[in-house]
């Protein structure tokens, strides 16, 4: 249990201001193309 | 769905050329991301989650349309500094041009419908309706403004998600691409300590 925290504890170091910052950004970006696009009938036709 | 391939493409040629070029590999700096959330909440709720799209009206669904493509305007407005932020402005405005000229929702002929969904009888595609909870409104060519503009490039059959896209669709892939793969991120801030060394 211990060296499981002390895993998890180093696994979660790795994670640094960088990773934070593109999973931020693919966020942000996914949400802006999602809103500013308008493929046809993305979000389902015939009455779905 | 052609909307985050572009993000996934842009993402994955800017780490290749990070690893060729040997640098680090950076995301660019957004500022006022909050505009963001703010206008698209809205839309996921009526366009993307089935259970929500059935509370609000068509009328309703246009109007949130347009309010919240203007939001994400004046996001792209305050991140012009990126090259690919103002490709992907360019798309939204012609986007938001087409939609707001033909009462609030993307205009899309019935032949491209029919070519989209063979196996749906042709009688489903009412001209003037808004297809299932999609962004889409049914107009003959000739009664849309600025058709050009509209959900009118047909992609080829083995496309397998989205077939159909504006115009200025296509101008938010290639912002979206550009911004991944090719824009410059901001230098890394240095620390603010050393503002304070300097000044001793």
């Amino acid at each position: 249990m211990k060296r499981a925290i002390q895993e998890l504890y180093l696994s979660a170091g790795k994670i640094n201001r960088r990773h934070v910052q593109l999973l931020l950004a693919m966020v942000i970006l996914s949400l802006l193309v999602l809103g500013a696009g308008a493929p046809a009938m993305e979000g389902g036709a015939g009455g779905g | 769905m052609i909307l985050i391939l572009g993000i996934a493409a842009g993402w994955l040629s800017g780490v290749i050329r990070s690893r060729i070029t040997g640098t680090p590999y950076r995301v660019p700096e957004f500022s006022k991301i909050w505009l963001v959330l703010i206008a698209v909440f809205p839309q996921l709720l009526i366009f993307q989650i089935p259970y929500t799209a059935g509370w609000f009206s068509d009328t309703a669904a246009a109007a949130v349309l347009v309010i919240s493509q203007l939001l994400l305007l004046v996001f792209i407005w305050f991140n012009r500094d990126k090259v690919g932020m103002c490709i992907l402005g360019l798309g939204l405005i012609l986007n938001l041009l087409v939609i707001t000229l033909n009462g609030g929702l993307m205009p899309i002929a019935s032949e491209t419908a029919a070519a989209l969904y063979p196996d749906v009888p042709s009688s489903t595609w009412e001209i003037g309706s808004r297809p299932g909870r999609s962004k889409n409104i049914l107009l003959q060519p000739e009664d849309t403004r600025l058709a050009l503009l509209s959900d009118s490039i047909l992609l080829p059959e083995w496309f397998l998600w989205t077939r159909a896209l504006s115009p200025g669709d296509l101008f938010i892939v290639l912002g979206v691409f550009w911004l991944l793969a090719v824009e410059k991120s901001a230098k890394p801030a240095l620390p603010e300590i050393i503002p304070e060394y300097c000044e001793k």
